[in-house]
């Protein structure tokens, strides 16, 4: 097994990378052209690692290599010499998709292994100032290939689930008498327009990414208010970056993604959200609408979920996802179940080391969870 | 194109902005590193359109994406840089009230002398002659035997001037011009919404570019003006007046960068 690392800004897209995410059903953010129209408007930009077998592609993570969290500078051109003594830490995270995990793997894959000798790749291709690499998101599977003595292991938010029932009927007759309210009002609503489609070309891009990064901020404020668990020792750590045009609208181009906007009749833009329609999981992946402040709508985003479980259901997902915000709003929505989430952080000294989390309690007999964030319960190594 | 010092100085802040805008702008960034430009160029192997040069609609569009990740205002100055071209354009060292009569540029210039003060005047005001502060103000300055200059279209200015008593001394007058749609003179601004004002006519009758706040450079989509002091919004290469064809050069008389479009 050996791990290719390539930089999506300049390098090919790998061979096999391609039947790798088409096999594996992974949703686009997995596509090496939005992978690097992602990386090249990122603040830390990702790198693709590509885990093979004999030559085939068994499994790939993407990895942002992140100088600080306060950086107002986009990443250092690819052209350059990298800066192989700086501190930097890799986050293995999907930004955009925070509800899954960055690693995935084809069944029968040694992903402890594979996961070990990722780690020992980018130590390579980063070089000594690597100061560790943190997984984010990661299912249980995966953050258990992940675990071992001294790497701190927690819990965060889970993913919103629903399984889709049969019929929309069935998922209606579960929901609140306000949020059927809500739904009817706005499909009766003569103010409100709304228009659907997949593989959409007539979008102004701009448009939709300018409204989606004031949601963002907007929610992120929020969310620090009310004190978010991404908090660290009382300092605002976001690693992320605004959605660039470029990037959603080829997203929005993509055949299995469905973009629905919601306007006024005079033409202003309301809402928008984005759906990923796979038969298999489904997501509900981007949401985006005006203020109330600012005259927007309330509710709209209740008549956008309720789409999407209509568009699930008619597809015949397994499952549609919908985040990891506002879990009790979606709960009102039919989104009771969740899908429990880790991170687990991997300091640089034992990076590629292959020991797994039962090697904790024969040789460290204290709780080695070591809670990333000290004021957080839940650990579960 | 000459080889002074200033010159030098002058690419050299060029550089700086662009590689500022490549840096830190979502705009630049993503135009840039996907499609290309050149000089400098930033990505090897993409020379993109027109040098990486944007025209102003698709940037006042998107002036959202002109604020650096820092964060900064995406609001354009359209009085920016008046105060600094003023005692060029007027060869007097000041007046007492400046008036910009323009439906584009609602908030009144900043940076004039000590003893100046800036307005706007909305040229439907300026026209109706009603009971307009500005108007009143203007005639007051006038009737103490102060100096009060106008700066807008000629068509504006006219308006004003018919607006005032024919009593009193006429103001001072100097017409600000898009860049498709420049005069001989002998007074006169080059002026763009998005960007401010960017240049003079001299007394050498050649439109001097403000050189320590804007930069020019020709591309094939036209004359592609930068503004140098301002970051935010950042205004990189911008094809003002929807891409003009013209060419720099150094003014024989004041080694300066003039346009001639």
């Amino acid at each position: 097994m050996n791990v290719e690392i390539i930089d999506p800004r300049v390098d090919p897209e790998p061979t096999g990378w391609a039947d790798f995410v088409n096999d594996r059903r992974l949703h686009p953010v997995w596509r090496h052209p939005l992978i690097r129209l992602e990386a090249w408007t990122a603040r830390n930009p990702p790198l693709l690692a590509v885990v093979r077998e004999h030559g085939r592609v068994v499994g790939g993570l993407q990895a942002m290599v992140c100088r600080s969290w306060s950086t107002g500078r986009f990443g250092p051109a690819a052209t350059r010499r990298p800066a192989r003594l700086r501190p930097r830490w890799a986050e293995v995270y999907l930004p955009l998709h925070s509800g899954y995990p960055a690693a995935a793997f084809h069944s029968g894959v040694d992903v402890r292994g594979a996961i070990r000798e990722f780690e020992r790749s980018l130590v390579h291709r980063v070089g000594p100032g690597l100061l560790g690499v943190l997984y984010r998101a990661m299912t249980d599977d995966l953050a258990d290939a992940m675990s071992g003595p001294q790497r701190p292991h927690r819990v965060i938010d889970p993913a919103a689930v629903l399984h889709p029932p049969a019929t929309v009927d069935e998922w209606r007759a579960g929901l609140g008498t306000d949020v059927r309210a809500t739904v009817d009002a706005i499909d009766a609503d003569p103010e409100v327009r709304t228009d659907v489609g997949a593989g959409r070309d007539d979008l102004d891009a701009s448009e939709l990414a300018a409204l989606l990064n004031a949601h963002r901020a907007r929610q992120d404020a929020r969310a620090w208010a009310g004190g978010q668990r991404s908090r660290f020792a009382g300092l605002h750590l976001d690693t992320r970056s605004p959605v660039s045009p470029a990037y959603l609208d080829a997203l929005l181009r993509r055949p299995n993604v469905l973009t629905r906007t919601y306007r006024t009749p005079t033409g202003r833009l309301l809402g928008f959200s984005t759906m990923i329609t796979d038969r298999g999981t489904a997501a509900f992946h981007h949401w985006a609408a005006v203020s109330r402040v600012d005259g927007g709508r309330p509710g709209l985003h209740r008549h956008a979920y309720a789409q999407a479980v209509a568009q699930a259901i008619d597809l015949g997902s397994t499952e549609l996802t919908a985040g990891r915000a506002m879990l009790d709003e979606k709960a009102a929505l039919g989104f009771r179940d969740t899908r429990q989430l880790h991170t687990v952080a991997a300091p640089r000294p034992l990076l590629g080391d292959r020991r797994g989390p039962q090697a904790v309690h024969r040789e460290t007999p204290r709780d080695t969870t070591g809670h990333i964030h000290r004021n957080r319960a839940g650990s579960v190594t | 194109m000459w080889n002074s010092l200033a010159y030098r100085l002058w690419r050299a802040a060029y550089l700086r902005a662009v590689s500022s805008a490549f840096a830190t702008v979502p705009l630049y960034r993503e135009t840039w590193a996907l499609h290309g430009r050149t000089d400098p160029v930033l990505v090897p192997g993409k020379t993109g359109s027109n040098g990486g040069a944007l025209p102003a609609d698709e940037v006042r569009r998107r002036l959202v994406d002109t604020a650096p990740l820092a964060g900064g205002s995406t609001e354009p100055d359209p009085a920016r840089g008046l105060a600094f071209l003023l005692t060029r354009a007027t060869q007097r060292p000041s007046h007492r009230l400046v008036v910009v009569v323009d439906a584009e540029v609602t908030r009144p210039p900043t940076g004039l002398p000590r003893g100046s003060r800036g307005c706007v005047l909305h040229p439907d005001a300026a026209a109706s002659a009603g009971d307009e502060p500005v108007l009143r103000e203007i005639v007051d300055t006038l009737r103490r035997g102060e100096r009060v200059l106008a700066v807008g279209e000629d068509k504006n200015l006219d308006a004003l001037s018919s607006a005032l008593p024919a009593e009193l001394p006429p103001p001072d007058r100097v017409p600000h011009h898009r860049i498709d749609r420049l005069t001989g003179g002998p007074f006169g601004l080059l002026h763009d919404p998005l960007l401010g004002y960017l240049g003079v006519l001299r007394d050498c009758g050649r439109w001097h570019v403000d050189r320590r706040r804007v930069h020019v450079r020709e591309t094939t989509g036209g004359l592609a003006f930068t503004v140098l002091e301002r970051t935010s919004p950042r205004l990189v290469d911008v094809l003002v007046g929807g891409g003009v064809p013209g060419e720099v050069h150094a003014c024989p008389q004041h080694a300066s960068p003039v346009i001639q479009t």
